[in-house]
């Protein structure tokens, strides 16, 4: 069955840009646009716009890059709980260090490396219930909030958050945190 | 400015589609035609295959419904091996418990084919691992893993989770090899006369 066709509008800028990456893709541009709609149609489908699939978008590619695994949050729990209690400088600096990763990896990759880890942690730690950033001339305000985080775990994302941060090239000015609430001021 | 527009055909059903979600969501049908746009140049820019991410996007979803964290798997295999090492009863148990949890929400959630289900989105969750995979014949299930970045520890309780899930669902392990990096589970139907 044969499908019928519909105008929509395009801004002339953008067009030109479709235009040129279709041609990239060795693909004309109905090809392109099309591909485009329906692969948008199925991310609508389980319940994402575009702005937020292009935030997924870039927390999945970081994740494969960076080799992101999933953990049932129980097993995570424990594990902080039991790895705090044997090795509490450890644990801190494994999961700094980890952080020390991601930042530089965001940091090369992202012209707002700060707003880029704000999307990863809203998408990828959904124990955290509030995620803010605030960013004033050279400083950043970050804010993590989480009604479920322990204790252990507060403290080592604090540590991932620093490591993150200062790969970043900010250096903290203040720090603040308890269960369930960090609360960071860094500097350029 | 004013932006200037062009216009382009669209295939009806799509555009059709997309006006009423645009409408739902506040949106005109300019506006999100072109946000949809400028995502998949986004995507090529930075060499993404948007396809692979919109076919897996409903992963981070439904992993957070079932009570999965995402981190760096080389934060858990340390942290497994130092929770492993001080209580390898405890962390074995907590696994196993984990596993349990997770098929009892299948199990009792209603779906036409829970053990499916569970199978789909645990191979999905699990993408960090080179080979996984789920056979289920008709009163026995295998499981297959091979992942050479699993540490040892984190084989043991990774299986012990297999463990729990399966018994959740009625099987009981009939053979289990476990070496760093390899799973490989047999378990049987509990009805089923193992030495038979």
């Amino acid at each position: 069955m044969s499908k019928g066709k519909r105008l929509v509008y395009v801004s002339e800028d953008l067009l030109r840009e479709v235009m040129e990456v279709a041609r990239s893709e060795g693909k004309s541009l109905g090809v392109f646009v099309e591909e485009s709609l329906r692969l948008a149609l199925s991310a609508e489908g389980v319940g994402y716009s575009p702005k937020e699939a292009a935030e997924l978008l870039e927390v999945t590619h970081a994740n494969r890059i960076l080799g992101g695994a999933f953990v049932p949050l129980d097993v995570f729990n424990h594990l902080v709980r039991v790895a705090y209690r044997s090795g509490r400088k450890k644990l801190k600096e494994i999961w700094y260090e980890s952080g020390v990763l991601h930042g530089k990896y965001l940091k090369e990759r992202f012209e707002n490396p700060v707003e880029a880890f704000k999307a990863f942690l809203e998408a990828a730690r959904w124990d955290l219930s509030e995620v803010e950033v605030k960013e004033e001339d050279d400083a950043v305000k970050l804010r993590c909030f989480s009604t479920i985080l322990t204790k252990e775990g507060t403290e080592i994302l604090l540590k991932y958050l620093e490591g993150a941060l200062h790969s970043m090239g900010y250096k903290i000015i203040k720090s603040d945190h308890m269960r369930g609430m960090i609360i960071l001021e860094f500097k350029r | 400015m004013k932006v200037k527009r062009k216009t382009l055909f669209a295939r009806e059903d799509l555009a059709n589609r997309l006006s009423i979600i645009a409408k739902q969501h506040g949106y005109t049908l300019y506006n999100l035609v072109n946000e949809i746009l400028e995502l998949a140049i986004q995507a090529e820019d930075a060499g993404i295959n948007l396809r692979r991410i919109f076919e897996e996007s409903w992963i981070l979803k439904t992993a957070k419904r079932d009570g999965f964290i995402l981190g760096f798997e080389s934060l858990w295999y340390d942290m497994a091996d130092m929770a492993y090492e001080k209580d390898k009863d405890e962390a074995i148990k907590r696994w196993f418990e984990a596993g349990v949890w997770l098929a009892k929400r299948y199990a009792s959630a209603g779906i036409e084919d829970p053990f499916e289900t569970f199978k789909r989105n645990l191979e999905a969750y699990t993408w960090n691992v080179p080979e996984f995979t789920i056979e289920k014949g008709e009163k026995t299930v295998s499981v297959r893993i091979i992942s050479p970045r699993f540490s040892e520890s984190y084989t043991i309780l990774y299986s012990a989770f297999l463990e729990g899930a399966l018994e959740a669902f009625g099987y009981k392990t009939s053979s289990k090899e476990v070496s760093v990096g390899v799973i490989r589970l047999k378990a049987v139907g509990k009805e089923v006369d193992v030495e038979g």
